[in-house]
This record gives C-alpha cells, structure tokens and sequence, in this order.
C-alpha cells in the first residue's frame, strides 16, 4: 500500500471513465464514465489525505466534495435528458447537434 | 500484508467492473457493474482507515445507482440485454485518448517525488473532519449545500411537463386554470 | 519741357489715333494736321533755344535728347514735311478708309524720327529706329488686303532690320570698349579695336537704313505704299536717318581709318548707278525712288568726305524736292488713276497747276541753277575735291545723270495732250507751292555768308567753298543732261534689263541671303521633329513598353501572391468551424486533448 498504487489506480479508473465519456453514444453512459472519473478523484483524494498530509482534513473535505458532485451532476443530467426526451423523444446525443457550426 | 492483498483485490475489482460497465449488453448490468466499481473503491478507502468517508460512498453509491437502473429502464431499449448492443462512436479515439492521458499520469506518478508527511496520523479521522466542516472549513459546507439546493430546482424545473406557463397561459393570476390537458396539480 | 512736349506731342497723339481705331476715323484728318502743326511751332521753339534733357534708363545709362545746330535743321525739316504731307493725306483718303490708323502711324512715326534726330545716346537712338522700322512696314502694307503690298513691307522691314544688327553690333562693342553711358558723342574715344567694329557697324546700319548699295532693292518695293508715305518716310525723313547719322558721326568715321572712305566710295557710287538705274525706270514712282537712293548718296558722300555742314544742306534740299515731286506723282495717280510713264504722256498739260509745281521740283532735283540742290551738291562736291580727285569725277558723272533722269520725265509728262483731267480736291494740292518755294529758295542758302553761319550752326571741320568753276561746271552738266535726256527721249526709250531690274539686287539677296536660311530653318525643324522629339517619343515609348512589362510578368505574379494570400486566409476560414460539429463527445475529446497539452506545458515551463 504505498501512494504510487493508490494513484495508480486513481489513474486506471480515470481513464476508463474517460474512455466512456468519449465514446458513449447514450447521454446516461456518458455519465457513468462521469461517475467513474469522480470515483477515481475520491481515491485519489484519500489517498493523498493518508499519505501526504494526514494532520490536515483538507484531503476528506476533497473526497466529500467528489461525492457531492457526483449526486449533483447525476440529478441534472437525468433532467436535462427528460427535457430532451420529451422534446425530441431521443436521448442520444449525437442528434443534438444544435451547436454545430 | 493482509491489507496488501485485499489492496490488490480491491483494485482490479474496481477496474475490471468499471470497464466492464462499457462491455455488458445490458443497461441494469450497467449500472450494477458500476456499482460494483464503487464499492470496491470504498474498500480500499475503508483500507486507510477513512471510516466515515468508506462507508458514505458505499450508502450513496448504492441509491444512486439504484435511481439510475430506473432512469435507464425509462429510456432504453433492451433493458435485459436480450440483444447484443454497442452504441459508440469514435471508439478508436477515444481509445487513443484515454491511453494516452494513462500513460501521462502514469509517468508523472513513479517521475514526481511525492512529499511524505512526518506528522502522526489522527486516531479518529471523522472527529477532524467534522470539526474542519463545522469550523474552518464551514464555506465548504455552505456551498455545498447552496449548491445542493440549486440543483433540487433546477431540475424540478428542467423536468416539469407543463409548467405554470403552459397551463394558465397568459392569465398567470386566475384562479383556475385554463388547460386544455387533464390532470396535473391545482385541480 | 519744350524737348519733352516736342517728341510726347506726335508719338502720344499717335498712339491715342491707333487706339481709337475705326470710330475715330471722321476726326483723324483734322487731329493729325493739328498735331503736325504744334509740331512746327514746337520745333520752331526748339530750335531756338536749343533745350538739352535727360531722364535715367537703367543703372549707367540715361535718355539724353538734345537740340544742336545739326539736330535744329533736321527737327524743323521733319516738321514741315509732316505738315505738308499730312494736308496731302487729307484731301487723298476717302471717307471709308482707316484715316485714323493713317494718321496715327503718321504721327507715331514723326515722333519717332524727332526722337532719332536729337538723341544723343545710341540706346534712344536705337529704339527709336526700330520704331521707325516698324511704323514703315505698318504704312507701306497700308493696303493690306493686297497681298503684294504687304509683302513689299515685310521685305523692307526684314532688309532694313538685318542691317540694323549693324546698330546693334556697334551699342555692344561700345560697352566693350568702354564707351561712357554709349553717348554718340563719346563714341569716338572708344578703344582702338572696338572702334572699328563701332564704325562698322554703324556703317552697315546706315547703308540699309537709307538703301544705299548694295541693300538699295527695299525702296523699289517700298513704292507699294500710298504716295504720302513715300513723301515722308521713303524721301525726306526716314531714308534720311541713315545719313542723318553718318553724318552725326562724321568724327568717329574720321578718327576710324578706313570707315571715312569706304563710307565716301559708297556714297557716290550708288549716287551714280542708281542713277542710271532711275533713267530707265518705267513707273515714276520707281524712277523716283531710285533717284532718292541717288541723291542720299550725295548725303553719305559728304559725311565719309568729312563735311557734315554741306551733307545737311543736301538732305534739307532733298527733303523739300523729293517730298514735292511724290506728293505730285501722288495727286496724279489719283486723278489720271495711273503711275506709268506710258500713260502719264501729257500729265502736265492736263494738270496745268500740277505741271508747274512738279517741273519746279523735277529741275531743281536736275540741279539746275540756281535752285536749292545745285548749290548743295556743288558744296558736297567740293568737300569730295578736298578729300580726292577721283571722288569729283565720279559725282561729276553722277549729277549728269541725275539731270537725264529729270530731264526724261519732264520730256514725258509735257508731250501734247487734249482734254484736261478731273477736278482734284484742294487739299491735295496747296501743301505743293509751299514744298516748291522751299525748294527753289533754299539756294539762297549757297551765299557765302549764310553758307558760313550754316557751317557754324552745323559743326564739323573746316571745308573750303566750291569756286566758281565748279559751281559753273556743275551747273553746266546739269542743264546738258536735262537736254540731252529731253531730246532723246522723243526719239527712243533706253533699254537695260539688269538696270530696269535694279540691277537684280532683290533676286540675288533672295537667293544668296533668304533661301538659305529658310533652307537651314527647314533643316533644323526636321531636326528638332526627328531627333530631339523622336528621343522625347522613345523616352514615352520606353515608358509604356516598361509599363506593359511589368503588367504581364510582375503584377502577375504580385497579383498571384495577393491572391494566394486571400485564398489561403479563405481557406483557414472555411476549415475553422469543422471542429464545431455540434457533437458533444467531439467538444469532450478536444477538451481533453487541449487539457493535457495545457499540463504537459505547465509541467515544462
């Protein structure tokens, strides 16, 4: 358990989260991979608070602050598709192309 | 030692689901997968001795994803994963994106000399971080929950079918409303 | 003041006529012989108390005018002349002719002379004469819707003004030779080669000025002009100024070595050819003419001679009779309408009064005794005698053929005639009997006492008085000539084509003098088109064939580059918005890549 494993695995889940991001045609898996990269910052945090600074609570208020997020941002999108749904009656996002050009 | 294989355990665990949640068909096994994801994640936090922050992650995690298997039923087709289903585009670049940015933090980890801190660790780290929250770092706790608000209304707001716009119309103080759709409130 | 109002009188009223133009016309007459006579009295005023003025000019040189002896007798005969004439040009010119331009060139030409007569410096002298020049080109082409006759006044304009250069010549080597405010009196102390050319100079604008040889042709043409032009200017006045001048200049032509005797053998050798020339004439007008270059050779004989005071009396005589026998030829052409000798046969019976009046003129021009020339030859002819022998044998010859001329025409003009010819205004013919008692009286002048204050009012060195013998002997060949041209001009006309001609002299000026330089004018006209145009036309060439050069291969090319530019810039234009799909994973992936290039420069700088 050192810091450079923990980071490591910060990295891997990051990127994997991005990958989703990327390539994901449906606006909920694009948020998973939004998920996974706020997953990946609460590890990383942690592990940051454990083995860098444990004397301050700095590192813990980071990992609430991804928690919060991650709750914030799955509520929006989840509204922000509805919105759409009932507009269009998609939700992918390849058809909003609205901003092309 | 015992924490360095559980360590390992966790880990890959919290990668392959996660990777995983992009290779099932199904978009319930999805969600599943990426809760699985965290909740191997919360174990290697429950590792550092993060009680409190573990134990939050695997309770909200747990609600969330539970919500989302609702959301995603709503919305997709093949919720049982009858029928292979991939739904991407650019795949290869973003491919070549995520490795790259894994690669560039990979190297940045074992390059930069991370400082070690030589002060003790606190016996009880949720004791600190709830005086941190309550007093120094209050503006955090504030925000948040700002932030928390904000969110509620918007997304009553993003997600009403017909709002009070839609159903008084112009007279926006009669009593009754005027709308041609049945139900709804103020009835 | 009184030289001032003299010489302002004529030239101002002159110019006041000209200006006027065509309404003045009915007033003219009356204006111009008012002038004349102003002018006499003026000149009488003048002469007597002989005012000397000066005005500056530019720095060094001033406008002198002043009234001598010499400058007295010519001032009143120019006065007296004018006034005749200008009576004559009254009664000749009719109601529809330009009376006031006539008048005007009269009187701007009379101030003009007056001016030459009393200046006593050669740049007033000098603009004078080129007044006077020009006043005699206006007159002669009077007429000028006859082609002919203007042409008569561009070849005496053009004759006269090339000899002028003369004039010209000898004003720039005074300055050189260091003449003080070039004043006609300082004229022989200029230094000793200037001198020559001062003399030489003078010389040759005095010889064309007064048609002596070999520049004699311009007075033959000069006769195309009305008659009381040829009375004032081409035998009194202006034909006069030349020897007028010698005559003024009589100690620089002395002090130079050999002016005084080519200026003498000029003299009388024209004296005596164009004498023969006069006899064989058959226009009265031309025999007239010829005869003034004769008798004004007499005038320049006497000053090369060295004797001023006889070369004055000849030109006082002259004037009186020349301008005499002209206004008669005058009134003739306008009564019989015709100045051939042919057709003027018994002119004189029928203008009985005109017949007189003209053989008076016609025998004292002879030099018949005891008339006014007579006694004015017989003095230049003594002056030639003291200065050499040959000189009075060829003057002798001369004055013989001077009677023959007169005595041929007096022959023509009273052969029988039957019916008298038309009435002629009076105008034409009272100016005749004062100009003829002039002319026979003048010889009183001859008696010694007055011929002694004469010579003293006149100046100039010391000449002794002809004798008796040759005043006898002159008399004689006069009255021979006269008969001997009378008789034989019943039996036969003389014949001589080169004599007839003038002796060819304008043929040969034309081809000697005028055909080459229009030839070289020609010449350097071409010049000019092909050469110094044709550079001009390259040089514009050039320009233009640079001009389309350039047109071609280098705005191309700069025009190439410009537009390669906007191409490329339309290019970048229509590339820039492809990253905006609208895609959302697209606006990710760029994020994410621009991100790490971010951090990746962070971590370097």
């Amino acid at each position: 358990m050192t810091l450079q494993e923990y980071l490591l695995l910060a990295a891997a889940l990051f990127s994997v989260g991005l990958y989703g991001a990327l390539s994901q045609q449906s606006i909920v898996m694009i948020m998973m991979g939004l998920e996974l990269m706020a997953n990946a910052v609460i590890v990383g945090g942690a592990a940051f608070w454990y083995f860098a600074s444990p004397a301050r609570p700095d590192g813990q208020v980071v990992v609430l602050v991804a928690v919060t997020l991650m709750a914030v941002d799955m509520a929006i999108g989840f509204a922000v598709t509805t919105a759409i749904f009932r507009r269009r009656d998609i939700d992918v996002t390849d058809s909003a192309a609205d901003l092309k050009g | 030692m015992w924490t360095q294989i559980v360590f390992g355990v966790c880990a890959a665990g919290s990668v392959a689901t996660g990777v995983a949640v992009f290779r099932v068909d199904s978009m319930a096994r999805a969600t599943f997968a990426l809760l699985a994801s965290f909740l191997f994640a919360a174990g290697t936090i429950l590792l550092l001795n993060l009680a409190y922050l573990g134990v939050l992650v695997v309770l909200m995690m747990i609600m969330e994803m539970v919500v989302m298997v609702v959301f995603m039923l709503m919305y997709m087709m093949n919720p049982a994963g009858l029928t292979p289903m991939t739904m991407v585009h650019n795949q290869k670049g973003s491919l070549a994106i995520a490795g790259g940015v894994f690669a560039a933090l990979a190297a940045c980890i074992f390059l930069v000399p991370w400082p070690t801190s030589g002060q003790p660790r606190p016996a009880d780290p949720t004791r600190a971080l709830g005086e941190a929250l309550m007093g120094s770092k209050m503006l955090v706790m504030m925000v948040l929950g700002l932030c928390l608000f904000a969110t509620m209304v918007a997304t009553v707001v993003l997600a009403t079918h017909r709002g009070r716009y839609d159903r008084y119309g112009d007279a926006l103080r009669a009593k009754r409303p005027d709308d041609p759709v049945r139900g709804g409130l103020d009835r | 003041m009184t030289l001032w109002l003299l010489i302002a009188l004529p030239l101002v009223g002159g110019t006041a006529l000209l200006v006027a133009g065509r309404p003045a016309d009915r007033v003219a007459p009356a204006v111009g012989v008012a002038a004349a006579v102003v002018t006499v009295v003026l000149a009488v005023v003048a002469a007597v108390s002989r005012p000397e003025v000066s005005a500056p000019l530019l720095s060094g040189l001033r406008i002198g005018l002043a009234v001598d002896g010499l400058s007295a007798v010519m001032v009143l005969t120019v006065a007296v002349v004018l006034v005749a004439v200008l009576v004559f040009a009254a009664g000749e010119f009719g109601a529809d002719e330009s009376r006031a331009r006539f008048h005007g060139l009269m009187l701007v030409f009379a101030g003009a002379m007056l001016v030459t007569v009393t200046a006593r410096d050669l740049v007033v002298l000098l603009m004078a004469w080129e007044v006077m020049g020009a006043c005699s080109y206006a007159l002669i082409g009077f007429w000028w819707r006859e082609d002919h006759r203007v042409g008569s006044g561009t070849l005496a304009f053009l004759t006269t003004r090339t000899a002028d250069l003369g004039l010209y010549l000898a004003a720039g080597a005074a300055l050189a030779g260091g003449v003080a405010g070039l004043t006609l009196a300082g004229l022989p102390t200029a230094a000793d080669g200037w001198r020559d050319v001062v003399a030489a100079g003078i010389v040759l604008a005095a010889a064309g000025k007064s048609a002596q040889l070999p520049f004699s042709f311009w007075l033959s043409r000069a006769m195309d002009g009305p008659s009381p032009v040829s009375a004032l200017l081409h035998s009194a006045t202006m034909v006069a100024a030349g020897a007028y001048l010698l005559l003024r200049l009589e100690p620089l032509l002395a002090a130079t070595a050999w002016a005084s005797t080519v200026v003498a053998w000029v003299g009388v050798l024209t004296a005596l050819i164009l004498g023969a020339v006069a006899v064989v004439q058959r226009d009265l007008k031309q025999v007239l003419a010829a005869s003034t270059c004769s008798q004004i050779g007499f005038m320049v004989l006497a000053a090369g001679a060295g004797g001023p005071a006889a070369g004055a009396g000849q030109l006082v005589a002259h004037a009186a009779t020349k301008s005499l026998l002209f206004l008669g030829a005058g009134a003739w052409l306008v009564g019989l309408g015709t100045k051939d000798l042919r057709r003027l046969e018994g002119a004189a019976r029928r203008y009985p009064f005109l017949g007189v009046v003209f053989t008076i003129g016609a025998l004292t021009l002879a030099g018949v005794p005891p008339l006014s020339i007579w006694v004015s030859k017989d003095a230049v002819l003594a002056t030639a005698l003291a200065d050499s022998p040959a000189l009075y044998v060829v003057g002798l010859a001369a004055a013989l053929v001077s009677g023959a001329y007169a005595g041929r025409v007096l022959a023509i003009v009273w052969k029988p005639a039957d019916t008298p010819g038309s009435p002629l205004s009076r105008l034409l013919l009272w100016p005749l009997p004062v100009l003829a008692a002039a002319a026979a009286l003048l010889g009183i002048g001859g008696l010694p006492v007055l011929a002694d204050r004469f010579a003293r009012l006149v100046g100039g060195p010391e000449v002794p008085a002809p004798t008796w013998v040759e005043l006898a002997a002159s008399g004689l060949i006069a009255v021979i000539g006269v008969a001997a041209a009378a008789a034989w001009t019943r039996s036969r006309t003389p014949e001589s084509r080169v004599l007839a001609d003038w002796l060819h002299l304008e043929r040969a000026t034309r081809m000697a003098v005028a055909q080459p330089v229009v030839r070289l004018a020609a010449g350097l006209a071409r010049f000019d088109d092909r050469v110094v145009d044709g550079g001009v036309r390259a040089a514009a060439a050039t320009g233009a064939a640079l001009g389309r050069l350039a047109t071609l291969r280098v705005e191309v090319s700069i025009d190439g580059v410009v537009r390669g530019i906007a191409g490329g810039a339309r290019a970048l234009g229509r590339w820039a918005p492809r990253p905006q799909t609208g895609q959302l994973h697209h606006y990710y992936a760029q994020a994410a890549v621009a991100l790490g290039v971010l951090a990746v420069l962070l971590m370097i700088l």
